[in-house]
C-alpha cells in the first residue's frame, strides 16, 4: 500500500531537524484522527456532546499522564491530585467576582478579585498544579519503583484531605458552585493539540532522552553524567501542568464538583487508557483513550439496561470498573507493553542505513536507542 | 501519667492492627514482588462473610473461624487465577494487576452486598470498657492486641519451626536454588497466599469491629494504612513491617494528641507528610529494605 505521506512506527526518531518534525507531526496526526472521530459524534448526536467534551479532557489528561509515566517508568496513582488542583484553581479563577462573594465569601483578597477568561484560567489551573508538583517532586522523585508509586498515592490522599478541609477556598465537603460553563469543543481541541505537542517536544528533546535513560538503567545513566533527580522532576512538573489544564477544563465544563470527584475511582480510567494504549507511546495513549471511552459507553448502556445489538443486558452499577479490571489483566497478560508498546507514529523517510545491531525486544521497559546524539 | 498510659495503650492497639496488615502484605511481597492493592478488599470480604454467617444464625466463634477460612480460600483462589501467571513480571506490572483484581473483587462485593452501608452485629462484650484505676480501656483494644500477639506468634512458629516455613524462607532468599533442590515454587506461593489471606481474615474482623459499619468501598483505608506501614518499615522486611505498623500507630495517636483542634482535620495529610519525610531521610525504610521474611 502506498500512502501519500510516508508514515511509519518507530521507537526512536531520526536525527536532525527533519526527524524531529516528523516525530512531532506523527502523534499530532493520531490526535487529528482521534479528534475527528470525536467531532463526528459531537456533530451528529447532540445528546453525546458532554461525553465528547469529557473524552477530549481525558485525552489531555492521558497525554499528561503518559508524559510522566512513559518518561520515568514510575506508575503514578496520584495524578488525579493535579486534576483536582487544576479544577479548583482554574474554576475559582474563572468565577465572576460577584459569584465569588456569594459562594466563597471567605476567599483571600487576590483570588476574590480575580476574574479570568477561559484561556488564562486554564493556564492558571495548570500552573497551580505544576507548582504543587515542583514542591513535592524533590522528596517524591528520590524514591524508585513501587515505593514511588505508593508515595504518589500518598500525594493524592494529602491533596484530597487538604481540599476537604480548606473550606474557605473550596466550599468542601459540599460541592463548589458558580463556575462559568465556558468549556467548548474548540478549547478542548486546542488543549488536546497543545498537550500532544508539548509532550512530543519533551519526548524527543535531549532532556526526554535523559529521562528515558534513567528509566531504563538508573545506574548506567547516572554514571554517564545524567542527573537522576532532574530527569524525573521535569517530566513530573510538565505532566502536572497538562493534568492541571485538563482539570481546569473539567471544572469549566461541569461547573459543580467536590473533592470526592477527584479520588481513587478517577485514577482507574486514566490508568487503563494509558496502560492499554501503551505506556511508552503518546499515540498509544490517544488510541487507548478512545477504546476505553467506547468500552465505558457500552458498559453505561448495559448498566442502564438498554438493548445492545439486539441483546438485552442489565448489570448492577459499577460494572464498567470491573470490565476495566478484566481488560487490564488480559492486556498485561498477553501484551504487557500495551497496544502500541514504545512505538510512535512518525512521518518521513529514514534515509539512514539500517544499523546492524539486533533490534531490541521492547517489553515494558524497552531500551531506547539514543538517536538524538548527532542532533546539533 | 494516666493520660500517657492511655495513649500508649491506644497506640499499641491501633499499631497492632497496622502491624498485622503490613505482615500479611510484606510476606507476599518478599516471595513474589507483589504489592497487593486488593488487600483491603479481602478484609471487606472477611467482614461480609462474618456478617452473612451471623445473619443465618451461626454463633460467634464458628462465624469468625469460618469467615477467616473463607478469606484464606478466596485469597488462594485469587492468587492462583489472577497473580500466578504474572509471577516474575516487573513489580509495577504486578501492582497494576492487583489494582485490576481489586476492581473485579470489589464489583463482586457490590453485586453481592449492595452499595449501602451495613451494620455488623458484634457480641456485646466488644463494646465493654475495663476500668483499671483511672485507665479506661475498651475491651476491643485488648482483644486486638491479644489477637495480634497470637497471630505474630503463629506466623513465626510456622515460618521458623516447620518444613513448610523453611521452604518459604528459602524461596524468599534464593529462589533459584530453592527450585533446584526440588521445592515447587507453586506450592510455596500458595502457602504464602494462604498465610496472607488468613491474616487478612483476622484483621478484617478486628478492623470492622472497631468501625462498626461496612460498605464494598471500605477497602481503601486499610489498604492505604498497610501500604504506609510496609513502605515505612522497608519493603519485604518482616520485622520492618511490624515496626512500620507500630510506628504508624504511634504517629497517628501522637498527632491526635498534640495537634490543636483547628488543624486536627488535616491529620491524615500530616501523617502522610511525616511518612514521606522519613522516607526522604531513609529511602529504604526504618529497618532498611532487605528481603528477610522471618
Amino acid at each position: 500500500m502506498k500512502l501519500p505521506i510516508p508514515v511509519s512506527f518507530k521507537r526512536d526518531r531520526v536525527p536532525g531537524l527533519n526527524g524531529l518534525v516528523g516525530a512531532l507531526v506523527g502523534p499530532l496526526i493520531v490526535a487529528v484522527a482521534v479528534c475527528f472521530v470525536a467531532w463526528l459524534v459531537y456533530a451528529s448526536f447532540p445528546s453525546m456532546q458532554i461525553i465528547v467534551l469529557l473524552f477530549g479532557i481525558n485525552l489531555v489528561m492521558v497525554v499528561g499522564y503518559q508524559l510522566f509515566v512513559g518518561s520515568t517508568g514510575i506508575v503514578s496513582f496520584g495524578h488525579v491530585a493535579f486534576m483536582a488542583l487544576g479544577a479548583y484553581a482554574g474554576g475559582i479563577s474563572a468565577m465572576t467576582v460577584t459569584e465569588k462573594s456569594i459562594f466563597l465569601p471567605e476567599l483571600p483578597g487576590i483570588l476574590a478579585n480575580l476574574e479570568l477568561p477561559i484561556l488564562p484560567a486554564m493556564a492558571f489551573g495548570g500552573l497551580v498544579a505544576a507548582l504543587a508538583a515542583l514542591i513535592v517532586a524533590v522528596p517524591l522523585m528520590r524514591l524508585s519503583g513501587a515505593a514511588a508509586s505508593i508515595a504518589t498515592l500518598g500525594l493524592l490522599v494529602i491533596t484530597n484531605n487538604v481540599l476537604n478541609q480548606a473550606t474557605s477556598l473550596t466550599h468542601a465537603p459540599q460541592s463548589i458552585y458558580g463556575i462559568p460553563e465556558v468549556t467548548t469543543l474548540t478549547w478542548v481541541l486546542v488543549a488536546v493539540f497543545a498537550a500532544v505537542l508539548i509532550s512530543a517536544l519533551y519526548k524527543w528533546s535531549p532532556a526526554g532522552l535523559r529521562s528515558r535513560a534513567v528509566r531504563d538503567d538508573e545506574m548506567a545513566a547516572e554514571a554517564s553524567g545524567v542527573h537522576m533527580l532532574a530527569a524525573r522532576v521535569w517530566p513530573f512538573v510538565l505532566s502536572a501542568f497538562l493534568t492541571g489544564v485538563g482539570g481546569a477544563l473539567y471544572a469549566m465544563l461541569l461547573t459543580a464538583f467536590s473533592p470526592q470527584s477527584f479520588y481513587v475511582p478517577q485514577i482507574v480510567v486514566i490508568l487503563a487508557m494509558a496502560i492499554i494504549g501503551g505506556i511508552n507511546s503518546i499515540s498509544g495513549g490517544l488510541v487507548g483513550a478512545l477504546l476505553i471511552t467506547l468500552l465505558n459507553e457500552v458498559m453505561r448502556r448495559v448498566e442502564s439496561g438498554s438493548s445492545l445489538f439486539g441483546a438485552h443486558l442489565t448489570a448492577p452499577t459499577g460494572i464498567s470498573a470491573a470490565v476495566l479490571g478484566v481488560a487490564l489483566i488480559l492486556m498485561l497478560r498477553w501484551r504487557s507493553e500495551g497496544l502500541f508498546g514504545s512505538f510512535e507514529l512518525q512521518v518521513g523517510n529514514d534515509r539512514r542505513k539500517k544499523p546492524d545491531r539486533p533490534q531490541d525486544s521492547g517489553l515494558v521497559k524497552a531500551p531506547s536507542t539514543p538517536a538524538i546524539e548527532s542532533q546539533k | 501519667m494516666t493520660a500517657l498510659l492511655q495513649h500508649i495503650v491506644d497506640a499499641l492497639s491501633v499499631g497492632s492492627t497496622y502491624a498485622l496488615l503490613a505482615l500479611g502484605l510484606t510476606l507476599v511481597y518478599s516471595i513474589m514482588n507483589l504489592i497487593n492493592f486488593g488487600y483491603g478488599i479481602l478484609l471487606v470480604w472477611g467482614a461480609y462473610g462474618y456478617l452473612g454467617l451471623t445473619e443465618v444464625g451461626l454463633p460467634f466463634a464458628p462465624a469468625v473461624i469460618l469467615s477467616v477460612v473463607g478469606v484464606t480460600l478466596l485469597t488462594m483462589a485469587i492468587g492462583r487465577i489472577a497473580f500466578r501467571p504474572f509471577i516474575g513480571a516487573p513489580p509495577i506490572t504486578l501492582l497494576i494487576t492487583s489494582f485490576a483484581v481489586l476492581l473485579i473483587v470489589q464489583y463482586a462485593a457490590i453485586v453481592a452486598w449492595g452499595e449501602a452501608p451495613r451494620i455488623i452485629d458484634y457480641p456485646g462484650a466488644f463494646t465493654e470498657v475495663i476500668n483499671i484505676g483511672a485507665l479506661r480501656i475498651p475491651l476491643l483494644e485488648i482483644i486486638t492486641i491479644g489477637a495480634a500477639i497470637g497471630v505474630v506468634l503463629v506466623y513465626f512458629v510456622i515460618l521458623n519451626r516447620t518444613p513448610l516455613g523453611a521452604q518459604v524462607r528459602a524461596a524468599a532468599e534464593i529462589p533459584d536454588m530453592t527450585r533446584l533442590v526440588g521445592i515447587k515454587p507453586g506450592a510455596v506461593q500458595m502457602t504464602v497466599f494462604a498465610i496472607s489471606g488468613a491474616i487478612a481474615g483476622v484483621v478484617g474482623f478486628l478492623w470492622f469491629a472497631k468501625s462498626g459499619a461496612i460498605t464494598p468501598r471500605s477497602d481503601l483505608d486499610p489498604t492505604l494504612k498497610a501500604f504506609i506501614a510496609i513502605v515505612l518499615g522497608g519493603l519485604g522486611n518482616t520485622r520492618g513491617a511490624l515496626l512500620g505498623g507500630f510506628a504508624l500507630g504511634a504517629i497517628e495517636v501522637l498527632m491526635s494528641v498534640v495537634l490543636p483542634s483547628n488543624v486536627l482535620g488535616y491529620e491524615p495529610a500530616i501523617v502522610f507528610a511525616i511518612v514521606i519525610a522519613i522516607l526522604v531521610l531513609r529511602p529504604g525504610g526504618i529497618a532498611g529494605a532487605k528481603v528477610n521474611p522471618a
